[in-house]
């Protein structure tokens, strides 16, 4: 079976989902950490003029990544909504895609939005009291990291999902790397209490091997998402088989080859 | 070999993954993930070695050992509750999961007690880096405990339904509680021991 | 099965045995009443527990039962689990003068 013209191909609107989502998360990866620097944090013990000099060094990046991302960071919600439709395409009930399309929705609010927000405040008035602009630092990296708490609720229901599922939509190993996942996002919550060591915003525990794991993770289940569309039968019951492994596969592999 | 099989036909089946392969994979990322925490903590210890070592002295070394015996006892106990169910001894199962749960939970409460007391003593999350590391590392472990009950009640769920009796959900989530013990093994051994 | 159960209970008793042996490292690594930092000590302990650990696998997780390929994946990790905690430590010392 040749492969279906693009017009009539009914997982087009799958693949123009999926095609958004690697955007979306090559350019979040590059805006943070390349173009503004938000990632690794700033440090947690600057004081006001330190939080005011970190704002002036990074001001042209802030403003320009920032603005990318407020005009893209809507195709976050492609992400969302994919993983919602692959729960759903499960064998387990609805609420487990709803609960998981709530929770994500909700959390990228403070856990995305917050820190969009208070940084290009920060970066756009440079004039601005430091005691404001360390506010803003703080609001900034403290809802981004400390909010943590709503994104691992949604790894456990995504979890439950994967390992109640008799469909095999998702592998078990990877029910079970959501745990690992939301496990690595429980320890993020002392950046609350630090300012040094290795448990602050930025400290090698909450951040540096937290985002290791998440950098794992979000690379598996963009993977695994397009194996999830390739086999998508738009049925019910068990998904077909996954295909032997071509770059290029859009399609399950034909019997015998 | 084969004249042990037939007289005990109870012998397991040669070569077979215990429980899902699945949850060998977590087993693995999990320990790495605790290797780095534990890595991470014996690195600023070693550079902060006379604060470290007051610190410590804090801590009571049987209580540890006594712990580690607890959990222990509880991974042998649900490795003869794996055997039980093999064989087909469901109620025999049945008690050694309870057992393991038991043990489980009396390292809770050990580990409860613990705390309190050396809360009471001044020591808290934020008091000095040792118990930074301290509260941190045990607090993880007995978040893995607790979701460690989880697997029990769902392998003792297992056990009891005729109609379900999964061997390989019985072994996954063995797998699990062993890894629970193992991990508090090498906490104990890093936290307690080590200087 | 008596066999099998004779066994997890000798496992058991080692394992107890190797953790009651902490105490004694630990006697033995105070002097003068008061505990100092001690390289042996710290690599033995996770000496110790990584061998701990390897025995946990092979015996109660059935690990020596498994397949090849796992038995061997299981030891490098408990190899890889020991070199990473004493290489960090013993970094942490050169690094600390």
């Amino acid at each position: 079976m040749s492969p279906v013209a693009l017009r009539d191909n009914p997982k087009r609107e799958l693949w123009l989902a999926w095609g958004a989502t690697v955007f979306f998360y090559n350019l979040y990866a590059v805006v943070f950490f390349v173009f503004t620097h938000i990632q690794p944090p700033g440090q947690p013990w600057y004081s006001p003029d330190q939080a005011r000099t970190w704002f002036s060094h990074h001001h042209d990046g802030l403003l320009i990544g920032l603005a990318l991302i407020f005009v893209f960071g809507g195709l976050s919600a492609t992400s969302i909504a994919l993983i919602t439709y692959s729960i759903r395409r499960m064998s387990v009930s609805r609420a487990f895609s709803y609960s998981y399309l709530i929770i994500y929705s909700v959390s990228a609010v403070p856990g995305f939005l917050f820190i969009c927000v208070a940084l290009t405040a920060g970066a756009m008035r440079p004039d601005r009291s430091p005691q404001l602009q360390h506010w803003l630092y703080q609001l900034g990296f403290l809802s981004f990291s400390g909010t943590m708490g709503v994104f691992l609720i949604g790894s456990l229901v995504w979890m439950t999902a994967i390992l109640l599922d008799r469909n095999g939509v998702f592998p078990k190993w990877f029910g079970y790397l959501n745990l690992c996942n939301a496990l690595t996002e429980v320890v993020v919550s002392p950046s609350w209490i630090f300012k040094t060591g290795v448990f602050p915003w930025n400290g090698l525990i909450a951040w540096w091997i937290d985002v290791f794991v998440f950098g794992i993770y979000t690379g598996v289940f963009i993977t695994l998402l397009r194996g999830f569309i390739i086999r998508e039968d738009f049925g019910t019951g068990p998904l077909p088989p996954a295909p032997h492994w071509r770059f290029w596969a859009t399609e399950p592999a034909e019997a015998g080859s | 070999m084969t004249t042990q099989q037939a007289a005990t036909p109870t012998a397991p089946p040669a070569r077979h993954v215990p429980g899902q392969p699945d949850m060998w994979f977590f087993v693995l990322f999990e320990s790495l993930i605790f290797t780095a925490y534990l890595g991470v903590y014996l690195y600023y210890r070693a550079q902060h070695q006379q604060a470290f070592l007051q610190a410590q002295s804090h801590l009571t070394l049987w209580l540890g050992v006594v712990d580690t015996i607890v959990l222990l006892t509880s991974s042998w106990s649900i490795a003869r509750c794996v055997e039980q169910a093999r064989a087909g001894r469901y109620d025999v199962a049945r008690r050694d999961a309870y057992i393991t749960a038991a043990f489980g939970v009396i390292f809770l409460v050990l580990k409860v007690v613990e705390w309190t007391r050396q809360i009471h003593l001044g020591n808290t999350f934020s008091s000095s880096d040792f118990f930074q590391y301290f509260f941190f590392l045990t607090a993880i472990h007995f978040v893995h405990l607790l979701i460690g009950f989880v697997a029990l009640g769902i392998l003792v769920r297992q056990l009891s339904d005729v109609k379900l009796r999964s061997q390989e959900l019985v072994e996954t989530c063995a797998t699990y509680w062993h890894t629970v013990d193992f991990l508090w093994v090498l906490i104990f051994a890093v936290l307690y021991v080590a200087r | 099965m008596e066999r099998l159960n004779k066994r997890l209970l000798a496992v058991w008793a080692i394992l107890t045995a190797i953790t009651a042996g902490y105490l004694w490292i630990d006697h033995s690594a105070v002097h003068g009443g008061r505990a100092q930092a001690s390289t042996v000590v710290t690599v033995l302990a996770i000496g110790l527990a990584t061998l701990k650990v390897r025995i946990i696998m092979r015996e109660f997780m059935e690990v020596r039962r498994a397949p090849r390929l796992l038995c061997r994946l299981t030891d490098v990790w408990v190899v890889l689990m020991a070199a990473t905690m004493i290489g960090l430590y013993i970094a942490g010392r050169i690094l600390a003068r």
